[in-house]
This record gives structure tokens, sequence and C-alpha cells, in this order.
């Protein structure tokens, strides 16, 4: 029991005032005199006790009154065992819809099931019909209407997101979190083993809800499936372009099956592979014959298996002449563009050519005509150049800039919006230089690199770095590659040279993975084309400019965004499985193919020790109700109504004796 | 005539003796024989003579024609004493109206007093107490006794307690010669204490009166909620309850009052209740009646 405004208490001290005054009255009551006692004996106390007990209780009911309504507004509420105040039973049926239940005839089961316990449930108990691919999804409201539950069972489809039983269990215990209502979770999937959560702590349910296992599957089934496809998403050399594939069968048999690739609904190329059993293999396809532009293209398998749906991957391939990239620099450096420059013609994917101009001949070049643009140490740039610069980067335009000792002398990086803090010399002598302390492996820029290791940093200017995201940092805690977004483009600063003179990076093998994951995410190909897993999402925009709509037609052919969230959105999930077009404000269009998690594939059903185990806990609790309730949280029931109910039947009390004892006193002279 | 001898009239009136010479005079007059055989010259009766009476009363001239010896005997007044004994205790203060208990005692005193002093020229004497014995007015009947005892009565405060047993110790040196006494007093003390105190009187041949006065409210008290008395004599505090007041109190005292004039009566002592709202003739007439009977 508990006090929701304890402080309320503090009006119980009015109770003293019935007290008061009843001492008060009992005082001002004049003896008179008279001329013996004699014949009033003590006893005679007891018919005076009589009515001081009337009087008592008049006092007592007052002094209740009071206390009741100090209490009632305190607001007492009293701690109930949540199984003590359950009412009728919450049946949660949960059906998995995710990819693997479209193997054969997983879900159609499910469904047979899910009505069947339906109809058998008791008339008073209220249903709730949930689906769980990746996320959970409440289809109704929990309700005792039997046709609009079967309604909802009927109408459940398979989706291509990935099952989590961890996510269904979560969402149980949030639905379980206000309501102490006992919850019968019936489970409809065919219990995928790669569903279960890495550690079986997930899985534990509320301690109101018990689980009932319908399972649609009780053993592995033989699937084959493709499982990963390294293809390139641009395409400007197809004598470099190559498709590798690996073919994983689960479960399976060794066996030959036949890989074909298809391009715009063409097999352009077919190898025949054998799978050795519950193995993999791999095929690769030497060219791939793309026409210019965008295509549709898919690996695709004959596997003849209860899912065929995961028989196929998809991804979007882009054929272009090789693009520009404009190299700007010092007319006295000549050793920055041609360690780039042949950096990015060693890159394997890379199609850019690199366009060296000296910082003295810009004016009057557009940068919209390049993939991207360098800018290598500059003092400083002609006026016009940087606008346009800048509104090239704001449209979605990518640059590099260097800072070397160049810039450092003047103090201004131009484009990038941030002073030169600090120019930091490092020896060139023994080890006075500086390598690299920490690096975002996750940024393209560095993804494809072993962190810079052994890169040599002789020089690095310091830059305010609280507006950027720091991609690189020194071991001396200096930014040496940062990241900032200014439109819709990005910007990436290197604080140091591109002349093997403030640093030997040039020289070193981490150079050319390096220039070629930058040329890859300025000029916007790393997410333009290629291959996506189901539930993953596409950036639709950075900046907070809303003004450009992207237009987004999905695998169905349709618009998959409002004009609305055309406008507004940032991301797009991919959800369903097939070719995304991306169209853009700019013109550019992507094409993504996006699959299936490949750990649906695995048509692999969780062991039993561990169904039974998750099964038995719940039945532990269902064998000890009481110890249960006793360490299920209480629920706190309000008190007050009660108490003012007492109340005012203390103050009807009250008049009552309080007429009848003042009509006594009215009848005294 | 009951008109002067309503209390609430008397208590008007300024003085005690005026206050008796109203009462008596308008109740009775005329001279009352005595309660014994004297020296009186109105002639009785002649009774044989038998050894050991006075040979003096002895009628000679009868012996002389008869030869034999017959006593000579006459009816004559006899000097009857009363000592009227006033309890000045402090319950007599009590009073519901205009005349205490103390005042209506007073003025039967006086009523008596005058009636013994001017007009049967009795002896009369006061006693007043209340735990002690506080003024004593020897019974005379020299002239001027009538107002020593009307002075004595007016110095009658009432004070403190009553205690019957200890006075009376002392009043027997007093009431050596025989007579009526009479006790005024509202006898808040156990019936037999209080005939057990006042035998010895009769013992010594006195005709004893009881008077016992009281106030009207203190037979029949009008309590209609819940009311602390305190004692006038005690001090004592005790809250009561208009049930008990109707019910057992009533009873109580009627049962005293019983009590009482039984016991007074089998101990051969009269009593007479007197209520302070009624007229003194009754407490007159009752007295002349045991004078009566004393002839």
């Amino acid at each position: 029991m508990g006090l929701l405004a304890p402080w309320f208490l503090a009006g119980a001290a009015a109770a003293a005032l019935p007290v008061y005054l009843h001492l008060l009255r009992r005082h001002r009551a004049d003896p008179r005199p008279f001329s013996s006692l004699m014949f009033f004996e003590r006893r005679t106390q007891s018919s005076i006790k009589h009515r001081r007990l009337r009087y008592l209780l008049l006092l007592s009911l007052r002094v209740m009154v009071l206390l009741l309504l100090a209490m009632a507004f305190a607001d007492p509420f009293l701690k109930r065992p949540a199984a003590s105040t359950g009412g009728d039973k919450l049946l949660l049926l949960a059906i998995d819809n995710s990819f693997s239940m479209r193997a054969g005839s997983r879900l159609a089961d499910a469904r047979r099931a899910a009505i069947s316990v339906l109809a058998s449930r008791r008339a008073p108990d209220r249903a709730e019909i949930m689906v769980f691919g990746s996320g959970v999804h409440a289809l109704t409201r929990p309700t005792e209407d039997s046709s609009a539950l079967r309604a909802a069972v009927e109408s459940i489809e398979p989706t291509d997101s990935r099952g989590s039983y961890g996510e269904l269990v979560r969402a149980v215990r949030l639905l379980s979190g206000g309501a102490r209502t006992p919850i019968e979770l019936h489970l409809f999937s065919d219990m995928q083993k790669s569903g279960m959560p890495p550690g079986f702590g997930e899985l534990t349910l509320p301690a109101n809800a018990t689980l009932v296992l319908h399972p649609v599957a009780t053993r592995a089934e033989p699937n084959w499936a493709v499982e990963t496809v390294d293809a390139p998403g641009h395409v400007w050399d197809l004598k470099k372009a190559r498709v590798r594939a690996v073919v994983a069968g689960y479960h399976t048999p060794a066996a030959s099956r036949t890989v074909s690739l298809v391009v715009n609904g063409k097999v352009i190329a077919a190898r025949s592979v054998d799978v050795p059993a519950n193995g993999r293999a791999t095929v690769e396809f030497a060219t791939l014959q793309a026409p210019y532009g965008l295509s549709r293209c898919e690996v695709k398998i004959d596997s003849a298996d209860t899912l065929p749906a995961d028989d196929a991957a998809l991804f979007g391939v882009q054929r272009s002449d090789p693009g520009r990239v404009l190299f700007v620099h010092e007319p006295s450096d000549s050793r920055s563009p041609l360690y780039f420059s042949t950096a990015l013609e060693s890159a394997a994917e890379t199609g850019f050519r690199v366009k060296s101009i000296g910082v003295d001949k810009v004016a009057g070049i557009q940068p919209s005509a390049y993939g991207f643009v360098v800018l290598s140490d500059i003092i400083s740039l002609p006026f016009s150049f940087e606008k346009s610069l800048l509104d090239y980067v704001r449209r979605g335009g990518g640059v590099l800039l260097a800072a070397g000792t160049a810039s450092a002398r003047t103090g201004r990086l131009p484009v990038y919006a941030e002073n030169v803090l600090e120019s930091r010399y490092y020896s060139r002598d023994g080890a006075g230089f500086l390598t690299v302390g920490e690096a975002d492996r996750s940024h393209p820029a560095v993804r494809n690199t072993d962190s810079w290791a052994g890169v040599k940093f002789y020089f690095a200017v310091h830059v305010n770095d609280a507006n950027s995201q720091v991609i690189v940092r020194l071991a001396d805690q200096t930014a040496v590659l940062l990241e900032k977004r200014v439109g819709d483009g990005r910007l990436i600063l290197l604080a140091s040279g591109l002349d093997n003179l403030t640093n030997d990076f040039p020289l070193h093998p981490e150079f050319v993975p390096f220039v070629e994951g930058i040329a890859r995410y300025l000029s916007g190909i790393e997410n333009s084309t290629g291959a996506r897993v189901v539930d993953s999402a596409v950036e639709l925009r950075t900046g907070k400019d809303h003004t450009a709509s992207v237009e987004v037609i999905g695998p169905d052919g349709h618009q998959a965004l409002s004009l609305n969230e055309a406008a507004s959105a940032i991301t797009f999930p991919l959800q369903k499985v097939g070719f995304y077009e991306f169209r853009r404000a700019d013109g550019h269009v992507d094409l993504i193919g996006v699959n299936p998690d490949r750990r649906e594939s695995d048509l692999d059903v969780a062991p039993d020790d561990v169904l039974s185990l998750w099964r038995a806990r719940t039945g532990e609790r269902d064998q000890a109700p009481a110890a249960e309730s006793a360490q299920s949280p209480p629920q706190p029931h309000e008190l007050w109504p009660y108490l003012m109910l007492l109340a005012l039947g203390a103050a009807v009390a009250e008049s009552l004796f309080a007429s009848r004892y003042l009509g006594q006193l009215r009848e005294d002279p | 005539m009951d008109r002067f001898l309503d209390p609430s009239v008397l208590a008007g009136l300024s003085g005690l003796d005026l206050v008796a010479r109203t009462v008596v005079d308008g109740f009775v007059s005329g001279l009352h024989r005595s309660p014994g055989f004297g020296f009186s010259q109105e002639f009785a009766e002649y009774r044989p003579y038998s050894p050991g009476d006075d040979v003096r009363f002895i009628d000679w001239n009868v012996f002389a024609r008869t030869e034999r010896c017959y006593l000579k005997r006459y009816r004559g007044e006899t000097n009857t004493l009363l000592t009227v004994l006033l309890d000045a205790s402090n319950s007599m203060k009590y009073s519901s109206h205009g005349v205490s208990k103390m005042d209506y005692a007073r003025f039967a005193a006086a009523s008596l007093f005058y009636l013994t002093t001017q007009t049967q020229r009795d002896a009369a004497g006061l006693i007043v107490f209340d735990t002690e014995l506080r003024d004593y007015i020897r019974p005379s009947t020299r002239s001027g006794q009538l107002y020593r005892l009307l002075s004595g009565l007016e110095r009658a405060e009432a004070r403190a307690r009553t205690d019957f047993a200890k006075p009376i110790r002392h009043f027997q040196q007093y009431l050596r010669r025989r007579g009526i006494v009479v006790v005024i007093s509202d006898f808040y003390e156990v019936p037999d204490r209080v005939v057990q105190a006042l035998e010895p009187l009769r013992f010594n041949g006195n005709e004893v009166l009881l008077f016992h006065v009281l106030d009207p409210k203190e037979i029949r008290p009008e309590i209609r909620q819940a009311t602390t008395l305190i004692d006038l004599e005690t001090s004592e505090t005790l809250e009561v309850s208009p049930e008990y007041v109707q019910n057992d109190y009533s009873a109580r005292v009627d049962a005293h009052l019983e009590t009482l004039r039984d016991r007074a009566r089998g101990s051969g002592m009269d009593y007479y209740l007197l209520s302070t709202d009624r007229p003194l003739d009754g407490a007159l007439r009752e007295y002349l009646t045991i004078r009566q009977g004393r002839l």
C-alpha cells in the first residue's frame, strides 16, 4: 500500500478541531449547586458514560470524516499482484510471414492452424492477430469478433523479410507492459533456426505470457540458392567486367546446377557447376555484356526445390563511357596530379579519366561536367570558379580537397569553409613522423584499405572538426581525413598533401584503394547501382533541401512514394524483392536489385531441445502460478473512491447524531 | 389567612418577630393545658392513696368525713419547655425559588417561638448546630426571651456540613429538663444515624418532632440534560443524566423520606415534611397537635 499524494495527509491535522471544540464545550458547562449528592452514586456515571458514548460517537464521526477526506486526497493505492487483477485471457496469434514461409505450403498451413485455434477459443477470450518478419505488425486490435480475426488471418501474405523471433518476443513484452491480462502466445512458424536470436535471453517472454508453438515445419528441407553475386554496378570497360556468383546448397545432396547470367531478361551466359552436398560452388562469368544505360541483371539457377524464390540474385548495372575527374592544382605542382591519376587508372573498377589543370586556368570551367573534382593544395581559387564549385556541391557533387603546405600558408581552405588553425610539422628524421591512430573502416574512402597502416605523415593542417565527420585521425589525434556534407554533395578534406612531400601516402599501396574508394564515393556510383538486401535502406537525399523530389519506381512498376514522401523522405526502405529505380532531381537514375536475406534460404528448423526449453520455461511458470504472481510486478489499485464513500457515510451518520444531540439541547430551557 | 402563611409572602416581611406574629396571630390563639398534673387551681379528680404518695396531697376533709385517704388532684397550666434544634449546614442554603431552606426553617422556628413564649408562656430555647454546636440560647420565660431567640435565628447562617451525632452529645447537657424538642433540618444523613443520634432525647422524656425541610426541586429535580452538580457541603462535583434523575433519584429520595419517617415514628418521634413552597400552618398545626397530646 502506498500514497500517491502523501502531502495531503497534513490535512489530518484538522481532526484536532472537533476534538478541541468538544473539549471546549464540555469545559464551558458550569456546575449547578445542589444540596447534597447523597442520592447520586458513582454508579450513576454509567448513565453518564452512556451519554458520553453518544457524545464521543459524534466526535468520532466528525474526526473520521476529516481523516477519511485527508486520506482520500492523499490518494492511497493498493498494490495487487498482476495475477489477481487479471480478467479474461488474450490470445495472441503471431504468424510468421517471413521469406522462408514461401517454401511449400508453410504459410497456408500456418493460416489454417491459426483459424483452428480461433475456432476453439473460449467465447469471452479476446484475440489479436500479429504477423512478424523482421518487424512485428498487428493486424487487429484485441477483439472478440471472430469474423474480423478470421479475415485478418486469411489476408496474411508472405513477405521477403527475414524472420526474427527476438523481435516478436520484444513486441510481446511491449504489449504486455501496460496490461496485466494473461497472454497466450500462439506462434505459427516454420521455426527456422536462423531466425533464433544469438542469446536465449532474448526469447524470454513476460511473466503473464505463455507460449504455444504451432510449427509448420518439423525438419530441414533441401534448398539451393544463389547466395551471393559479386558484380560491378558500373561498367565502363566490358573486358574488365566480371560476375562471380556463389551457389549454396542447404541440406542438399551433391548435385550439378546450371547457373545462368541474365541481362534484361536475356540469358547471355550459362555455366554448369557441381555443388557439393550441403556446400557451395562459385561460378564466374568473364564478361558482362550489358548495353549502355541501366540493365536489370540476375544470376539464376535451376534448383527445383520448395523455395524457388531464392534461385535468382538480382543486381543492376549501368554501362557508360569512362567519367572525367577535374584535378586542380597549383601550376608549380606536377607531382600530385601524377600520383592521383596513376592511382585512379590503376584501380580495377573505376572508369575515370583525370583532367589535370592548373588553378590559373580554371576560370570558365563548369564542374558539373565532371564526376568529381579534386583540389590539390590550392592557395586560392578564382571567385567565379569557387562559386560554381559550391553550387556543384550543393546539387550533389563531390570534391576532394587536399591541404598541403601551400594551403597552410594562406590559412583558408577554399570551398570547405574552415580555416587552418595550426600547421603541424612532423620530422622526417628517425621516428618523428606520425602514423594513423584510428580510422573509420565503415567509410567508403577507407573501407577497402588497411586503415592506412604504415603511411607516414610529415605535415598536416589542423582544422576545426566540430562540423565535420572525422574519418581518419593521426596518432596525435589530428584529424587527417574529414567529410562535410554541403547540400546534397560531399566534401572530403585530406589535411595533408597528395604530392609525396608532406607524406608518403602516394607511394604507399594503400593509396590506390583509397583513390578508388574516393572516386566511387564522390562520383555517387557507390550507391547508385548493384544489389541490396531486403529491409536495407537507400539514402534519397543527404541535405535538408526538400525542394527536389526523388521518384522511386518499385518492383511492380508503380510509384513507391507519394508526392509528399518523394519531396521529404530521407531514406527509402527496400522491402520487396525486385528492381527499384531511383530517379533523382539532377537526372541521375539508379537501378538497384533487391534480394532476400540469404539466411532465409536455410530452411533448417531450430533443434527440438531449443524449442522444448523455450516452451518449458513458460510451462514452468504455468505450474507455479502463485510464485509467478508473487514475482510479477504489482498493479496499483486506487482506494480514494472507497474512502470518499466512507466519508460520505460518516457525514450522514454525523448529521443524524448531531441533529439528535442538538435537539436535546434545544429542549433545555 | 393562608396568604399570611405563604413563605413567599413572609419572606417580604422585615423581621422575624413580625413574621412570627403574623403567622401565629393568623393561625391560633388561646392557652394550652399542661401535659401533666401540677399546682393548678382547677380540680381534676380524687384518687385513693397508695403507699408512697406524697401525703401533702391527701384531702384531709374527705378523710374526716370518710376516714379514707384520697389524694386530690388538680388540672393546671404546665411550664412546657420548647427547644428548637436548627440545622445550619450549607445544604440549607439551597433554594430553587425565593425562599431558601434556611429561611423557611427560620420562619418556622420563629413562629414556634412566638407561639410558645407569647401565647402559651412556655419556655423556649434554641440550639444552632452543624458539625458542631454553634449557638445555644437557654430556654427561659423571662421577658425578652423571644427577641433573644429571634436574634439567635438571625445569626444562624448556613455553613459547614451536617453531623447529628457529635452535636447531640453536647445537647444532652442542656436538655436535662423534659420538654418538646423540635429538630429542623434537611436530614441529608442516613435515617438510622439520624434516629440513632436523636433517640437519647426521646429516652430522656422529651417529645421529639422532626421538621424535614426540603425544597420541592430537591424532591423532584428538573434536569433535562447532562448536568454537573456540585455538593453545597462537600463541594464534590458529579455529572448526572436526566434519565437518572427522573428514575433512580426520585425513587431514592422517596425511599429516604419514607425510611426516615418510619424510623422516626418507630422510635417515638414525630416526623413532618415541610416543603418550602407550602404555607407554615402545617408546621404549627403539627406542633400544636403534639402539644395537645401532652395534656
